[in-house]
């Protein structure tokens, strides 16, 4: 038993995603609240671990496990946990954070709090703010016992606070690769050619609202008028209007340009969680109660067919 | 007149026509009863009576193209006419001394003055026909007249394509006038004694030909001969009609033009020709592609690949096909692979035009219902906007992905409190509809609606979360499984409630509830709001403080309140009182040309190219108010919550923004009544 | 082929959820089928339909109504379905993960799908969890799986078009993030058909013991606390189109 808390950082291409950083920020935070160590934890080679600001950092440094495999992932945490016996493992709540952090709480019994918006400690006991239904309420959870698990949405805390250099323990791979069930095959890539939508300055994003395939004309030409690009939430690249490279939110890409034109998307939460550091947003929504009004800088509730057009001639 | 010798072959020819003739028809009718049973028709006699009065005065041919018709009619009662023509014809051929010429003086104790009308009306009538016909030849094969065209995009049956009905008017125009000709020409070579002043035609041929005893053999056999011909054709071409038009306007739709055919418990729907009723196999029998129901559908303005007169003609051939030709096998070619294609099935807008147009009572509409039903059963992958809509129908009683509570927001939000029918009486039971009680853009005039009954004193309420869409147009999607789900649903709600009466916003709604939910045991007196207005202005329970003379208005007849429920007078006795300057569009009440949304239109997620038929509507009201002073305000008014939405958005889309507005006729009324409210700019503004 | 297919019943959240007490008011809101769920019932029909097999589908009834989206399963060409009647709608992923791998445990499964996540996941979701109940191998955020033999080539996606291709040995969980094709249209007369002639086995829920004792505790639940709001640009359409060039053009972006 430890005050410690592990956290479980993510990296792809040789970079460690943005919150990777936010969570050890928040675990310094927590880590001196409860009176242990805040530990970055690296799973997998071909990556330099000695970016974080943590107390510690541990590097189960094997080539074995450089591409995301949930199966070896979750048993070199499960044996790392085993070990370490930490107060709070943080995972994120991201595309490899989620096929972990549920199957771990299962394995362990320790009780997890997903979808984490802010983390704190009252009284000795962390105390969770969730997210819950799409973003319609916010939770407030309390998960007990000897160890707990939280899964943070990306986001949620500075990333600056995490950045730092700590030299760490590295550590072989306790999973025998031979073993496992899932073996990684290849690499899917984006299909090639396409433009880098993280990279642009100005993006017009279409979301559900846009209708049909048809329509997602107007909105290049609007975006071609602006000098920008065409990028979309998840139903409209699911419906296959868009590729997947002009995706936005959780499962797509983390957008951060100087403008986000939004026509026709409500705001799912995982949709904000890949836009929402934009410099400036402006939605255009038929509903008024939309929840990305809530976080845009300007909004309209108007017809978003009506004002692309009426933009076209503008501009 | 005739030898022996012609006499025996006359009868040989004779029995052989008959037989020919006989299989024929028989083989029509075969193919007729092996459609699904139809719905069942009441009195049949008096319908049939009916239909043939209407058939001898040609009444319903002149719905359209007046001109055309009044030559139509020349050339029925031309061929009328000579069915006794030719019956004298044979008499005079085997009846030795019968002779119709001169007033029939041969024939003793022969009604002289009959005969000479008779010779005269047959005299003049074989000219009308030959000008008829050869007005109508000219019109297929020199002016090449477009209305008798289809678009390249229409499936056709290839012989069709190959222009199998040009050969078939050809072959039988050509019969009438050789056979017209040659019968005129057979009394001209007997006139022996000068000319009959009864045959004015006839006398002038023989004034050329003089008189022949060979020619009028010649001629007579010229003349049957052809007959022998052509009778037995006719049960093989389009021109059945002759025969089966009266018989299928006599046996049409006795249901309200709103209800649709309950489709089978088995294997619902059409996939082969034979799995559409009996009554609708009939249809392409009646069927001469005059293109009536072409030229006034909304899909086929659009460019879309449907004509419901290809889908009739193809239907006839595939039956010809596998009837009187050697390939039964093709009835079981799907029907969307033989007769009409997917694409032209699914942009249909059930508006009824074809229907209402057709001259013989058929059902081109019904067909593509049916055809969608199978389509829908069979797993066929459909419109993704369309499928979304369903979805979230079966779901959550909406096709908007609304949550059933949230239906009675905006009612929560009025300043005065509006009433739950299923928890307290009320007399009027307000039925929303899904565009009204959720569209942002029409939600304003959903208030002003209920501030005008609140004002008027009407004692009403909404049922809230418990209305569920009425269902008129998951019906004619084809989904009739969500409909009847959607029926229970309301009828439950409506067992819930104590009501007098049902007033709707939306007429498809109204449509529905009126002639469809009798059949599922819910009889209501049903009401659209016009009518409801007008009683409360009538009844001085509204009162008009401000005329509208600053406006000038023309009025859209929607399919569902008009063309479907005769919806017409309500809303212009409204205009009229509201002091308004009414003109009204060529195109208007019966003759209303579809805003394109019907029948699922505004669902389907793809937007086809071209001008939209309510770009179309757009330009037309502009036309009609010309180019005078702009003095006033143009008005395009509305009473359907789809159109104020189709008609914004084409306003817009044709840059005519500034010089007409669409009004819902409540925004009117409300001015006109004096409420003081923000009326929030409708989405035309 | 032996599939299974874990779904969840939801609160709908086309509505505003209405709180009672620390959680939903779970009287007063519609329950639905998990969205993700018709993907991984699509993805299940669409191994069947090329491979061949049983397609069984599974979950726990919380409010005694989800026969409906069984039957709708069926209609779309589930086999099977399954109903373990817990009548605790505020039953969390724990307790419903654990009662369906209970159930599951005995079908002799090649493949369990379960969808990647549901609106309702404040404790995680029930695919990792039936994975660890049942000691086979999770992958989530699947696009697409491909059976051949005894393992299955699987498609997980990661970001922005990036993925990878795996090798999973059956049995194995997979989180279904969408199936290949979008999922399939069921005619409601065949859903109904389905209610009057199949028949809904039913289990009762066992097994949940030790997730009992330590549940993820909920304190409170509320709205989210607004913090800011947009400023909104009133007017027409063309108005609001005037004003955003504005907009753009005083901050040079336009």
């Amino acid at each position: 038993m430890s005050n410690d808390i592990l956290v479980i950082t993510e990296h792809m291409d040789g970079k460690f995603s943005d919150v990777s950083f936010e969570m050890v920020g928040k675990a310094k935070e927590l880590a001196s609240a409860l009176g242990g160590q805040a530990v970055a934890v690296v799973v997998g080679g071909g990556v330099s671990s000695n970016v974080f600001a943590s107390d510690s950092t541990i590097h189960i440094d094997d080539a074995a496990l450089s591409n995301f495999n949930p199966e070896a992932y979750g048993k070199v945490i499960e044996a790392l946990v085993k070990e370490k016996s930490p107060k709070v493992v943080m995972f994120g709540w991201t595309v490899t954070g989620m096929d972990v952090a549920a199957w771990l709480s299962a394995r362990t019994g320790a009780p997890l709090a997903a979808y984490a918006k802010d983390v704190r400690v009252e009284g000795g006991s962390l105390v969770v703010s969730s997210q819950a239904y799409g973003g319609k309420l916010m939770a407030e959870v309390a998960p007990e016992g000897d160890m707990a698990i939280v899964a943070c949405l990306a986001g949620s805390f500075p990333v600056e606070a995490g950045q730092g250099s700590t030299a760490g323990t590295t550590m072989a791979s306790p999973v025998d690769a031979g073993s496992l069930k899932v073996k990684f095959v290849e690499a899917i890539k984006p299909a090639g050619g396409d433009v880098d939508i993280t990279a642009q300055a100005k993006l017009v994003s279409i979301g559900r609202g846009i209708g049909g395939k048809e329509n997602v004309e107007l909105a290049e030409e609007l975006a071609k008028a602006l000098g920008a690009t065409v990028s979309a939430s998840r139903p409209v690249v699911d419906a296959g209007w868009l590729p997947r490279t002009r995706q936005v939110g959780k499962s797509g890409l983390k957008v951060k340009p100087k403008l986000y034109l939004m026509l026709g998307i409500s705001g799912a939460p995982e949709h904000l969680e890949g836009m929402k550091s934009a410099e400036l947003i402006i939605a255009v929504n038929t509903d008024k109660k939309a929840p990305i009004f809530n976080v845009a800088h300007y909004g309209a509730t108007a017809d978003l067919f009506e004002v692309a057009e009426a933009m076209l001639e503008l501009l | 007149m005739l030898t022996t010798i012609e006499k025996i072959i006359f009868i040989v020819l004779a029995i052989t026509a008959a037989g020919f003739t006989f299989h024929g028809f028989k083989t029509i009718i075969d193919s007729i009863r092996k459609g699904r049973p139809a719905p069942e028709l009441k009195n049949i006699p008096a319908s049939l009576l009916n239909a043939g009065v209407k058939v001898l005065f040609q009444q319903t041919i002149f719905k359209a193209r007046k001109v055309l018709s009044a030559i139509h009619m020349g050339l029925f009662f031309g061929l009328i006419t000579y069915a006794i023509v030719n019956l004298m014809d044979v008499l005079e051929g085997l009846v030795p001394g019968f002779d119709l010429v001169y007033g029939g003086k041969h024939i003793p104790n022969a009604p002289t003055g009959l005969v000479n009308a008779f010779n005269l009306i047959a005299d003049v009538m074989s000219m009308f026909l030959l000008i008829a016909i050869t007005v109508f030849l000219v019109r297929r094969f020199i002016v090449k007249d477009k209305a008798l065209t289809y678009r390249d995009n229409v499936l056709l049956n290839p012989k069709v394509k190959a222009g199998g009905q040009a050969r078939d008017s050809l072959t039988v125009g050509v019969f009438v006038i050789m056979h017209v000709v040659a019968h005129v020409l057979s009394q001209a070579y007997r006139l022996t004694e000068g000319a009959d002043p009864f045959m004015p035609f006839a006398s002038f041929l023989n004034s050329i030909f003089g008189v022949s005893e060979t020619g009028v053999h010649v001629a007579w056999w010229v003349s049957i001969g052809w007959v022998m011909f052509i009778v037995p054709y006719l049960s093989r071409s389009k021109h059945t009609h002759f025969f089966m038009s009266p018989i299928n306007l006599g046996l049409a739709k006795q249901n309200p033009r709103g209800q649709l055919d309950t489709p089978a418990k088995v294997d619902p729907g059409a996939k082969f020709l034979h799995d559409l009723s009996w009554k609708r196999v009939l249809d392409s029998y009646a069927c001469v592609q005059c293109n009536r129901c072409q030229d006034v559908c909304p899909a086929n303005f659009y460019g879309r690949p449907l004509s419901p007169s290809a889908l009739e003609v193809n239907k006839r051939y595939l039956l010809k096909e596998a009837t009187f030709g050697s390939h039964p096998d093709r009835l079981l070619v799907p029907l969307t692979e033989s007769v009409i294609s997917p694409e032209a099935v699914w942009s249909c807008t059930t508006c009824y035009a074809c229907v209402r147009v057709c001259p013989v009572g058929n059902e081109p509409m019904a067909d593509i219902v049916d055809i969608r039903r199978r389509m829908l059963i069979d797993g066929y992958e459909i419109d993704s906007g369309v499928q979304n809509a369903l979805q979230s129908l079966a779901t959550n009683g909406n096709w908007m992905s609304k949550g059933k509570r949230l239906r009675g927001r905006w009612a929560k939000e009025m300043e005065f409190p509006v009433k739950n029918a299923t928890e307290e009486p009320v007399e009027h039971l307000w039925f929303v509809g899904d565009t009204a009680s959720f569209d942002e853009r029409v939600i304003p005039n959903t208030k002003m609606v209920a501030r005008l009954f609140n004002q008027g004193g009407l004692d009403f309420g909404i049922m809230y979360q418990n209305e569920s869409n009425s269902g008129n147009d998951v019906r004619r999607v084809g989904e009739e499984g969500l409909f009847e789900q959607l029926v229970e649903q309301n009828m439950a709600a409506f067992g819930k409630a104590q009501f007098k009466q049902i007033v709707t916003t939306d007429p498809h709604s109204f449509n529905t509830l009126k002639n469809e939910y009798p059949q599922f045991g819910g009889t209501f007196e049903v009401k659209h709001y016009t009518v409801t207005l007008l009683k409360l202005i009538e009844e001085g329970k509204l009162t008009i403080k401000n005329k509208l003379s600053n406006y000038k208005v023309t009025f859209h007849d929607p399919c569902y309140l008009g063309r479907y429920n005769g919806g017409f007078t309500a809303p212009r006795k409204l205009l009229e009182l509201l002091g308004v300057e009414f003109h009204e569009m060529p195109r208007n009440c019966e003759n209303s040309f579809c805003c394109g949304a019907g029948g699922g239109q505004i669902w389907m997620g793809k937007v086809a190219p071209g001008e939209r038929p309510a770009e179309n509507r757009i330009k037309e009201a502009l036309t009609t108010f010309g180019e005078g002073s702009n003095a006033k305000t143009q008005l395009f008014i509305v009473t359907c919550p789809k159109d104020m939405i189709m008609y914004s958005d084409a306003v817009k889309t044709t840059g005519n923004e500034g010089k007409i507005e669409v009004r819902d006729i409540i925004q009117l009324v409300a001015e006109a009544v004096g409420i003081e409210e923000p009326i929030h700019a409708p989405v035309a503004a | 082929m032996n599939i299974v297919v874990a779904i969840k019943h939801i609160p709908s959240i086309a509505d505003d959820l209405p709180v009672k007490g620390n959680n939903v008011d779970f009287d007063s809101v519609d329950f639905v089928l998990n969205e993700w769920d018709e993907h991984s019932i699509e993805q299940a029909v669409l191994i069947k339909e090329s491979v061949g097999g049983t397609v069984t589908v599974i979950g726990v009834d919380l409010i005694g109504e989800l026969d409906n989206a069984l039957h709708l399963a069926l209609a779309k060409g589930a086999d099977k379905v399954v109903k373990i009647t817990a009548d605790d709608p505020a039953a969390d992923s724990h307790m419903q993960a654990k009662w369906l791998s209970e159930a599951i445990k005995g079908m002799g499964a090649n493949m369990v799908f379960a969808g990647v996540q549901a609106s309702n996941d404040l404790d995680g979701q029930i695919g990792p969890m039936i994975a660890a109940y049942l000691d086979m191998p999770y992958i989530g955020g699947v696009s697409s799986v491909e059976a051949n033999g005894d393992s299955a080539t699987v498609n997980k996606e990661f970001a922005g078009g990036a993925g990878a291709k795996y090798a999973v040995s059956m049995p194995f969980v997979a989180g279904v993030q969408s199936a290949p094709k979008p999922p399939r249209y069921a005619p409601v007369s065949k859903v109904r058909q389905m209610a009057q002639s199949a028949t809904v086995e039913k289990v009762a829920p066992s097994g949940d013991a030790d997730v009992r004792e330590r549940p993820l505790r909920i304190l409170k639940m509320a709205p989210p606390v607004v913090t800011g709001h947009a400023e909104m640009i009133e007017g027409s359409s063309k108005e609001v189109a005037a004003k955003i060039v504005e907009l753009l053009k005083s901050k040079g972006l336009a």
